[in-house]
C-alpha cells in the first residue's frame, strides 16, 4: 500500500516529491529520495520480471531463471547510469553556480525516474498480452524498445513539471540538464548492451550476462554503419 | 593522519569555493591576488588527477591477453603507471609553460605577480583536474566493459577536451574579475584607457545598446534571482581586445604543450596487446594518433 501510495504522489507531483522547506529539511529531503528510490527499484523490478517472461510463454525451458534476471536488470539499468553520471553533475552543477539547487535536483531527476519506473510497470500488462500474442523474438524486442520509449516521454514531462520552477529562477538549469541528459543516455545505451540479454533468445542458454558482454555498443553501431556505407 | 584530515578538509572546501565562484568574486579579488593556498590546491589537485589515471589505467585490467605475451602484472603496473603519469603531465605542463607565459604577460603590461600567477594557473588547473576527476566514474564504467582500445582512446580525449575547456573558461573568467578589481584600484587608468592603459586587460567601453542590456541584467541580479557562478561574466563589461589575445595565446601554449607532454609520456591506457613499458618510443605526435585511432575505431582495423 506505502509503494502505491508513493506512486500516486509522484504521478501527482506530491509536495514531499518537489520541495524541502522549513525545518529538518536535510532529514525529509533524504527521506523522499529513499522514497523515490525504492519506488524506481519495485516498479523497475516488476516491469523486468514481466520482460523476462518471454521465454515462459513461448514455451521455452529455463523461463523463471530469465525472469529473474530480467526483473534484476532493469533496476540495475535505471539506477546504475544515474549513480554513474551523479559525480559529474555534481562538479558541473557547482562549477555553473547551481549548487544550491543540487537537491532539489536531484529529487527531479529521482521523481521522473520513478515516474518511467512507474509507467513501465502500469505497461506490463500490454507487454504480457503482446507476448501470448506472439512468440516471434524481433517483436518483443521492438515491443519493450516502445514501452520504453513511452515511459521515457512520461518521465521527461514529470521533469518538465519539476524543473519548470528552477529554470525560472536560473536559466543555465537547463543546460545543465541538457549536459547530464546527454551524459547520462552515453552511460545508459553502453549499461543496457552491457546488461543483455533482458528477453532470452529461442537459441541461446539462459544467462544472467552474455559471454561477448565486454564489447561496446557504440563500436558495433559505428562499425555496422560504416560496412553499411562502404562495404 | 588526525594532522592530515584537517589539511585535506580546508583544501577540499578551497577547491570548492573555486567551483562555486566563492573565491573568484569581485570583492574576494580586492587585493588583485586570489586568495588561495597554490601549494595546498596542488596537493589536491594532484590526488584527483591520481584518481582520474587509475580510471584511465582501469581499462588494462579484466583484459584478454595474447597468449605469447607474457606480462601477468602488466595492467597493475600500468594501472600504478597512470596514476603516477597523470598529474605528473599537468604538473609538467605548468612548470613548461609557466615561464613564458609569465614574460608574455608581463611584456604586454598585466600587473600580475609571479605568484599571483601561479595562484591563478593553479586554480585553473584544479577546476580542470576536479572536472575531469568527476568524469573517472563514467570512464572506469566504459573502461571495465569495453575491448575497442581506440573507443577509450577517443573517449580520454574527449573528457579531457571537456574538461579543458570548462578550465579554461573558469581561467578566462578569474582573469577578467581580476581585471575589474586592478581598475578599482587604479580609477585613473580606466578614465583615459586609449592612451594610459598599458595593460592588455582592459575594460571595453559598453555601447549604450550593452549597456542597457547590463542595466537590465544588473536589476535581476540585485533582486536576487541569479547567482553569479565561476563561469560568469563580470557584469557591465565585455572582453576587451587585448585580453583576449593574451588569452588565446594562453590557450594554445597550454593545449599545444599539454598534449605533446601527454604524448611523450604515453602510455596512459595500455594496449591489452603490447606489454607494459613506462614510456613508448617517440615516434608520430598526438594529432595523428587521434585521427589514426578514429580510423581504426570506424574499420576495425
Amino acid at each position: 500500500m506505502f509503494t502505491l501510495q508513493t506512486a500516486d504522489d509522484v504521478l501527482r507531483r506530491a509536495d514531499w516529491t518537489a520541495r524541502s522547506d522549513g525545518n529538518g529539511a536535510r532529514g525529509r529531503s533524504a527521506h523522499s529520495l529513499i522514497r523515490l528510490l525504492s519506488c524506481i527499484v519495485t516498479f523497475a523490478f516488476l516491469y523486468g520480471a514481466v520482460m523476462g517472461s518471454f521465454r515462459g510463454l513461448a514455451g521455452l525451458p529455463s523461463w523463471e531463471w530469465q525472469m529473474l534476471f530480467s526483473a534484476t536488470k532493469v533496476p540495475l539499468l535505471l539506477t546504475g547510469s544515474f549513480f554513474i553520471t551523479l559525480p559529474t553533475f555534481f562538479v558541473l552543477s557547482t562549477l555553473l553556480g547551481l549548487r544550491q539547487d543540487f537537491t532539489a535536483t536531484v529529487r527531479a531527476l529521482f521523481a521522473a525516474q520513478a515516474g518511467l519506473a512507474i509507467t513501465l510497470a502500469a505497461l506490463a500488462p500490454l507487454t504480457m498480452l503482446c507476448y501470448a500474442s506472439t512468440s516471434n523474438y524481433s517483436q518483443a524486442l521492438a515491443l519493450n524498445g516502445l514501452m520504453f520509449a513511452v515511459a521515457s516521454l512520461a518521465g521527461q514531462m514529470l521533469l518538465r513539471v519539476h524543473y519548470r520552477p528552477l529554470i525560472a529562477r536560473n536559466p543555465r538549469h537547463r543546460q545543465m540538464l541538457l549536459a547530464w541528459g546527454t551524459a547520462y543516455a552515453f552511460v545508459a545505451i553502453q549499461l543496457a548492451w552491457l546488461l543483455r540479454p533482458f528477453l532470452g533468445t529461442k537459441g541461446l542458454e539462459v544467462q544472467f550476462l552474455r559471454t561477448d558482454v565486454w564489447d561496446n555498443a557504440y563500436v558495433v553501431v559505428v562499425r555496422l554503419i560504416w560496412r553499411a556505407v562502404f562495404g | 593522519m588526525k594532522r592530515l584530515a584537517p589539511f585535506f578538509r580546508q583544501r577540499l572546501a578551497e577547491l570548492d569555493r573555486l567551483l562555486r565562484g566563492d573565491a573568484t568574486q569581485a570583492e574576494a579579488l580586492e587585493d588583485n591576488k586570489l586568495d588561495v593556498s597554490a601549494g595546498g590546491l596542488l596537493v589536491i589537485a594532484m590526488l584527483l588527477a591520481a584518481f582520474y589515471g587509475l580510471c584511465m589505467g582501469s581499462f588494462s585490467l579484466l583484459k584478454e591477453m595474447p597468449v605469447e605475451l607474457v606480462d601477468p602484472y602488466g595492467p597493475v603496473k600500468q594501472v600504478l603507471a597512470s596514476m603516477i603519469k597523470t598529474p605528473a603531465l599537468f604538473l609538467l605542463t605548468l612548470l613548461v609553460t609557466l615561464p613564458s607565459l609569465y614574460v608574455f604577460n608581463a611584456l604586454v603590461g598585466s600587473r600580475l605577480t609571479l605568484l599571483g600567477m601561479t595562484r591563478l594557473l593553479v586554480a585553473a588547473m584544479s577546476v580542470n583536474i576536479a572536472v575531469l576527476a568527476s568524469l573517472g566514474a563514467i570512464v572506469v564504467f566504459f573502461s571495465l566493459t569495453t575491448k575497442s582500445y581506440p573507443f577509450i582512446l577517443l573517449l580520454n580525449v574527449a573528457a579531457f577536451t571537456v574538461a579543458g575547456v570548462l578550465g579554461m573558461l573558469f581561467l578566462l573568467q578569474t582573469l577578467h574579475r581580476m581585471t575589474k578589481s586592478e581598475h578599482r584600484e587604479h580609477p585613473k587608468a580606466v578614465a583615459k584607457p586609449s592612451i594610459q592603459m598599458k595593460s592588455p586587460i582592459e575594460l571595453t567601453p559598453l555601447t549604450s545598446q550593452e549597456k542597457s542590456k547590463s542595466e537590465t541584467t544588473s536589476s535581476e541580479s540585485t533582486k536576487g534571482t541569479l547567482q553569479t557562478s565561476a563561469l560568469d561574466m563580470p557584469q557591465g563589461q565585455v572582453l576587451g581586445g587585448s585580453t583576449k589575445v593574451v588569452f588565446r595565446c594562453w590557450i594554445i601554449l597550454f593545449s599545444l604543450v599539454g598534449a605533446q607532454m601527454g604524448w611523450v609520456l604515453r602510455p596512459f591506457v595500455g594496449s591489452p596487446n603490447m606489454p607494459f613499458t613506462f614510456f613508448r618510443e617517440r615516434d608520430s605526435n598526438f594529432f595523428a594518433a587521434v585521427v589514426g585511432a578514429l580510423q581504426q575505431l570506424f574499420t576495425g582495423g
